[in-house]
């Protein structure tokens, strides 16, 4: 998948849209492989890239368990902490929209503008998909060098 | 699925540890996480029982080489190797870019690790990926046992597809090997995904 310059503009924009209308501290895209997309809000201190493997593996879950009881999808994933809660929403087959709240605002609040927000992202990552991959056409093939391998071991 | 982000200049990677229980999955991430320096690491997440199988998966997020400009980031798991967990280990793969097999090579394990090679390549099948295509290394786990299977016979049972794919011995606990795998892994998602010019390394 790829995401460039103008979805990303865009994405931002319905994530920024979302925190100022629900109330929600934090909002994070992830692709339903674990993979952070986009994500929106103040705190620099949150884990996210652990957090949406966490979700994703969730939410994975649950629609396992939706399977086991004939249903197609559960289409929202709440927890409800003590300061801090967590809801999870599709977005599409491919993408789910986690926003993380406190006593600010309501679970109503969020579900609210989560499934309005998921909808015109919905619209923008179909549009995404839907384009020629970018990165396999502008980006030519890797040298050698560029090839090599990565990690390092360190002394531990 | 790899996802390229213009924006952020990042391409993330989702690389699987797979294999049978108590192969050394679990050990391969945490050297990796043990000796990477901390500006290319994040937390290793395990999901694991309370005697320390995994129960979900585990999870380690790295950062390698630049690649034209884009930062490319690998987000390694695991999956768990018990038989029972097949739903597990399926929504794990979901999205995946480049599998490790880590086989366990005592003579006593070779039945579970063809059994898990079998059913690693029936749930690739059920995201309709090609095993032959997807970017595979084997890791013969467990050198340094004293009743292992020669490397030959290894090979003749878990690397025998037309496409012959790189293996590995390794001492995962000690971390020997734990490198070289991830490094190829890494490597070959990479060519995978931009392709490589002529005449360079294979």
């Amino acid at each position: 998948m790829v995401i460039d310059e103008g979805d990303a503009e865009r994405i931002d924009w319905v994530l920024s849209s979302f925190l100022g209308e629900s109330g929600a501290a934090e909002v994070l895209l992830i692709d339903r492989s674990g993979q952070l997309l986009a994500k929106g809000g103040l705190s620099g201190s949150l884990d996210t890239v652990s957090i949406s493997a966490l979700a994703a593996g969730a939410f994975a879950s649950t629609g396992a368990m939706a399977g086991l009881l004939g249903e197609p999808e559960f289409t929202v994933l709440f927890h409800q902490g003590v300061k801090e809660s967590l809801h999870v929403s599709t977005v599409d087959d491919h993408t789910i929209f986690m926003a993380i709240f406190d006593e600010g605002t309501t679970v109503g609040m969020v579900r609210l503008f989560a499934r309005e927000a998921g909808r015109l992202i919905a619209e923008i990552l179909d549009e995404t998909r839907r384009r020629p991959e970018r990165t396999r056409h502008s980006i030519d093939p890797l040298t050698a060098d560029e090839a090599i391998p990565a990690f390092m071991e360190q002394p531990t | 699925m790899s996802v390229i982000n213009h924006a952020a200049k990042v391409i993330n990677f989702k690389v699987v540890y797979y294999g049978p229980g108590l192969a050394g999955k679990t050990a391969n991430l945490q050297h990796v996480h043990r000796c990477l320096p901390d500006g290319n690491k994040g937390n290793m997440t395990s999901l694991a029982t309370g005697d320390d199988r995994t129960l979900f998966f585990d999870f380690l997020p790295v950062s390698a080489l630049t690649v034209r400009g884009f930062a490319t980031k690998f987000q390694l798991y695991t999956v768990p190797g018990q038989i029972q967990y097949n739903m597990t280990r399926k929504l794990v793969l979901r999205g995946v870019d480049g599998i490790v097999f880590v086989a366990d090579s005592q003579w006593d394990r070779l039945r579970e690790n063809v059994e898990s090679f079998r059913n690693l390549e029936e749930n690739l099948r059920e995201y309709k990926y090609d095993p032959g295509e997807l970017p595979v290394v084997l890791q013969y786990n467990k050198r340094d046992m004293s009743k292992v299977a020669p490397l030959g016979y290894l090979d003749f049972l878990l690397n025998r597809s037309g496409k012959r794919v790189p293996s590995f011995e390794a001492v995962a606990i000690s971390g020997t090997g734990v490198f070289e795998t991830l490094n190829t892994i890494a490597r070959m998602v990479l060519v995978s995904e931009f392709g490589q010019e002529q005449g360079g390394v294979s």
